[in-house]
């Protein structure tokens, strides 16, 4: 009996081999397994190279796992395109289309000889049921089905859904197909039984995509206007809003560029309410002016990153997260502006809600920094009620405070009551040149050190936000893990195996990933004799953060490498095992905090 | 072509109250002009200048108040039909007559031209009025402005020459703020 | 009737323009628009990019966003998306509208939101010190064109028209009254308005340029029997700007059609299912 399934699917596009993963994820989701699917394909917009990998887990799932537990190949030109994502092992059941022409012991995986490797007649299965070889995703529902006791009642509704609106014909001829494929599988038994342990809970999951998770939790936090421009791979938030921002009184404005969009969402700031644009990597670049705009003129702006491969164009449809440094810094002055990073697509809905809200409360622009991996990764979620996350309102101007008004009035926390056009005796001048408390232009180097550390010092309670980290595994551990983004969720995976195996490990993940909130790192890292930064960026961007601000002792060492080739669970597992080892071969040694 | 300077208002018919009101709408609008020359000299340091743009800007009030008492004894609170969007420079210098670093005579030079204006104004006027006290009044006003006109001659007279060379030549290059 | 006066939309701060600025003038008349118009200076909201034109909310009680070069037709409309009941105005220079901001106005146009925009054309980038601006006539010796501009200059009026904006005048602070009745219509004017507005730089711009060749060279469309119901005809009279002065308005849509704010109200009227937000996961169920 399998818990936990890796299934990786390649095909050409035309083989609608995603769409075979999408309907497995919809009926793992509605039998109430946690389940997560990625996809990866060629650059044509159709009909080029096309996988898909849907992990199947009776328990929670942080990452889309590593090794293939099945290994389904519609041919094998495509399905060596994607090495790196699609790893294949000893105990990979390699299933692949007979019309290949490949013998069952010349699989062309170069190194490995898996035991179990099946030639189905997938095509002319498909071409017997339907009428054409077209079907082949719907024999692979069955094989799977047939092999595996995957959710087999829910892909039939599933499939019956999807293919209803075509007509009774086609939907006859898929379930035709998965019928073969499942009799199939059934009279050809593989070796060691593998079949997926019913969940615990029936309870239907939902299913959602990182991006899906951000627009909705955008909806929930009160945002009002969406302005933005396309880009891969942040566009679908977009999209979502666009069909439903409006009934909740809200409008989306696909503006004629990245600048104008977040132009709109300062504007609509501006005019007190809340907003919010999306990108990636390349409109990064060109909004810097405008969140630079935001930050002097104060005013509250959630800016999504959704990090795709960079520099430049880059690499549109992978994962990276190399966009740290720009977050962070740039801007032109001195400008500190809060960044956020959600793991998963989970705590994309809480990252997400909490932008907003700090962007609120501090009137400031906030980044989020997601990733291509979370985006556009499939995931299911279990229902939660949102309103256990509170919702914060700027705070406004009032009674006497709205005599003589002053916009950015020196209070002791930094943080001025904003008012906004429409409000009667909250009139003021908001600009991107440097003002009084009045909001006057001035050219004053005293004002200007006063309204920058006015700017700086109202963020300083965010130092505090415990509640934005997560600490988890032994509290005196020698062995320390920090990690951020969709890498964290490896890590996770990887920690929770070695602490099974026997060591003792800790693992910080920071959602607040700026500013670093130094007194955390320390506490963290107080008992750690040995660690790792994990993340995806050729230059390490989070270990060169810490090391700007805190004193990261020498044995924390960076585990990076440039995204589209992200970690899996068993290398972080690895090299932890080597780092305890050299623990002891060396010996406590005395920590900098201690003595 | 010149722009009207008078819209929405009809002189033939014009009441004394009206033509009072006029005045002084006339005057407030040339007192705001030269406290804005005048602002504008100090904001870019020529002080002399500004001084004169002061002395202007207290004669216009002194006019307006005497006219306003005039009208506030003749004619008490009585509703006014007549408002500023209805003139436009009437006695008040052009906004183009303003310069960075002027000098005084300069400054004189400009209030001489509001006064021709003004002055040149009510003849043409007075040529248009029916009603005999606005006919008054506006005689009256004409002279006010020759006089005023004269008052500036002199004070021009009296005047330091302009230097040889102007101060502007003087002047560092104009800078960039933004 | 408003009860408002022009001096109820001047600020404390004093402008750092030149004496002689013709935006001295433009102010006033935008003084005089706004008070006529009637909406008290907190509902409304001006926008400006970055140029010595661009100063011009401050100096305004109204509520004013002085933002970056060339951006502020986007967050104008970022406000009316947000408050379509506030008056919205944007303004700037040539360099602001036409260089730098170029690509929006199109887009500003197509979209027709309730927004005035009102450039102050003077065929110079003065703030900085007198470079070539995107009006500026082809052969003008500037500190960035030192050998004589190789540039034909944009011509704002052909371009509003031609990209279809429903209201395009132009004025010139010269006649501040028809400037601030101009000024008047098109706030009026439902759906996207343009003012060019020539106001004449004292410290770089041409000779020909200054008020006192402005008033030999004005003519008002009125006196030349235009017919601003037609936008043939006033594409024809655009072709003249820079070398003849047309003041008044050059085009007004007799018919126009709704405006992007209207559609917006209108589109959330007709979404809204009672559906509060935290309900949101309901729109993902199976």
């Amino acid at each position: 009996m399998s818990t936990d399934l890796v299934i990786g699917m390649a095909g050409s596009g035309g083989d609608g081999i995603i769409s075979a993963g999408d309907s497995l994820l919809s009926a793992a989701a509605a039998e109430g397994y946690h389940a997560m699917m990625t996809k990866s394909f060629g650059s044509q917009i159709r009909g080029g190279e096309s996988s898909c990998r849907v992990r199947i887990s009776t328990s929670t799932l942080y990452n889309p796992g590593g090794l293939l537990d099945v290994a389904v190949a519609l041919n094998w030109e495509d399905f060596l395109k994607f090495g790196a994502e699609l790893p294949v092992g000893a105990d990979t059941v390699v299933i692949y289309d007979e019309a290949t022409g490949v013998a069952v012991d010349q699989i062309p995986l170069p190194g490995t000889r898996p035991h179990e490797v099946f030639a189905v007649p997938i095509g002319a299965m498909a071409k017997e049921a339907a009428g054409t070889d077209k079907a082949k995703n719907s024999v692979v529902l069955g094989l799977l089905s047939g092999w595996f006791d995957l959710a087999r009642e829910a892909v039939r509704k599933g499939m019956a859904k999807r293919w209803a609106e075509k007509g009774e014909a086609l939907l006859a001829a898929n379930a035709r197909a998965f019928d073969l494929g499942e009799r199939y599988a059934q009279d050809h038994p593989l070796k060691v039984a593998r079949r997926m342990t019913r969940p615990e809970h029936t309870r239907e999951n939902l299913k959602l995509d990182g991006n899906d998770m951000c627009a909705a939790a955008a909806i929930y936090a009160g945002c009002e206007v969406f302005g933005g421009y396309p880009i891969t791979p942040s566009t679908e938030v977009m999209q979502h809003l666009s069909r439903e921002l409006w009934r909740y009184g809200g409008a989306v404005l696909q503006a004629e560029d990245e600048i104008a969009g977040i132009g709109v969402a300062v504007g609509a700031s501006f005019a007190g309410k809340k907003a919010m644009t999306a990108t990636s990597g390349p409109g990064m670049s060109l909004k810097t002016e405008m969140l630079g705009l935001a930050s002097i003129a104060e005013l509250p702006l959630v800016c999504l990153n959704v990090q795709r491969g960079g520099p430049s164009t880059g690499l549109p449809t992978k994962p990276e997260q190399s966009d740290l440094f720009q977050a962070a810094f740039s801007a032109h002055g001195d400008v500190l502006r809060p960044v956020l990073a959600p793991t998963s697509v989970a705590d994309t809905f809480r990252v997400t809600v909490e932008a907003f809200n700090i962007a609120e409360r501090f009137q400031t622009p906030v980044i989020i920094l997601s990733d291509q991996e979370i985006a556009q990764r499939k995931e299911t979620v279990t229902p939660f009620d949102p309103r256990t996350i509170p919702v914060e309102e700027r705070r406004r101007p009032q009674g006497a405070e709205l005599e003589h008004y002053q916009r950015y009035l020196e209070t002791e926390s930094g943080i001025s009551p904003i008012s906004h056009p429409g409000l009667a005796g909250g009139n003021y001048l908001a600009a991107g040149i440097e003002h009084n408390e009045h909001g006057d232009p001035t050219g004053s180097g005293k004002i200007h050190g006063r309204m920058n550390a006015k700017r700086f010092r109202k963020l300083d309670p965010l130092k505090q936000r415990r509640d934005l980290f997560c600490v988890e595994g032994d509290s005196d551990a020698p062995l320390a893990v920090v990690s951020w983004g969709s890498i964290a969720g490896v890590c996770r995976e990887a920690v929770a195996l070695v602490r099974h195996q026997g060591l003792r490990v800790k693992l910080l993940v920071p959602w607040l990933v700026y500013p670093v909130a130094e007194e955390i790192y320390r506490d963290f890292l107080a008992s750690a004799h040995a660690g790792l930064v994990v993340e995806q960026s050729h230059q390490g961007q989070l270990y060169r953060v810490l090391r700007m601000f805190i004193d990261l002792p020498s044995s924390v060492q960076s585990l990076t490498r440039s995204g589209a080739h992200p970690f899996q669970p068993n290398e972080i597992a690895q090299r932890l095992h080597m780092l305890a080892l050299s623990l002891q071969q060396r010996g406590p040694e005395p920590h900098p905090t201690q003595e | 072509m010149m722009p009207s300077n008078v819209r929405g208002l009809d002189f033939q018919s014009l009441s004394l109250l009206d033509a009072l009101d006029f005045a002084v709408l006339i005057e407030e609008e040339a007192r705001e002009r030269y406290e804005e020359f005048a602002h504008q000299m100090e904001l870019h340091r020529s002080p002399e200048a500004a001084r004169f743009f002061w002395f202007m800007e207290g004669n216009e009030e002194k006019h307006r108040s005497a006219l306003a008492a005039q009208r506030k004894e003749r004619f008490g609170d009585a509703p006014s039909r007549v408002t500023r969007a209805m003139i436009f420079d009437i006695e008040a210098p052009d906004y183009d007559e303003a310069r960075a670093f002027m000098t005084v005579r300069e400054a004189l030079s400009a209030a001489l031209r509001a006064e021709e204006k003004a002055a040149a104004f009510f003849a043409a006027a007075l040529a248009v009025v029916t009603d005999p006290g606005v006919k008054a009044l506006f005689a009256e006003l004409h002279e006010e402005e020759v006089e005023h006109q004269r008052l500036v001659m002199v004070h021009l007279g009296r005047a330091p020459a302009d230097p040889a060379i102007h101060p502007s030549e003087f002047a560092d290059d104009p800078v960039a703020i933004d | 009737m408003s009860t408002l006066q022009a001096k109820d939309f001047k600020s404390s701060l004093r402008p750092i323009w030149c004496p002689g600025c013709g935006d001295f003038g433009v102010l006033q008349a935008l003084y005089r628009a706004l008070a006529a118009v009637g909406r008290p200076p907190h509902e409304v909201a001006f926008v400006s990019g970055i140029g010595c034109s661009s100063r011009i909310p401050g100096y305004t009680t109204a509520y004013g966003f002085n933002s970056v070069h060339g951006r502020s037709l986007p967050i104008a409309q970022g406000i009316k998306l947000a408050r379509p009941e506030l008056l919205v105005v944007c303004a700037g220079g040539d360099g602001d509208g036409f260089s730098i901001g170029g690509g929006h106005v199109a887009h500003a146009v197509r979209r027709n939101f309730d927004i005035t925009y009102i450039v102050m054309d003077n065929q110079i980038y003065g703030l900085t010190k007198g470079q070539l601006s995107p009006t500026s006539p082809r052969g003008l010796h500037t500190v960035t064109s030192s050998l004589g501009s190789l540039e034909n200059p944009v011509n704002p009026l052909l371009f509003l028209l031609a990209y279809g904006a429903g209201f395009v005048a132009q004025g010139t602070p010269v006649d501040m009254p028809g400037l601030a009745a101009l000024v008047e219509e098109a706030i009026r004017f439902p759906g996207f308005s343009f003012v060019n507005v020539q106001s004449p730089c004292v410290t770089y711009g041409q000779e020909s340029q200054q008020a006192k060749a402005q008033k030999q060279m004005m003519k008002t469309l009125d006196s030349l029997g235009h017919d601003p119901s037609d936008r043939l005809a006033a594409m024809g009279l655009a072709q003249q700007y820079g070398e003849a002065l047309h003041t008044g308005v050059f085009y007004r849509d007799p018919n126009p059609p709704p405006t992007y704010d209207a559609l917006v109200r209108e589109r959330q009227r007709h979404e809204a299912d009672g559906r509060t937000r935290d309900q949101v996961f309901e729109l993902f169920a199976h």
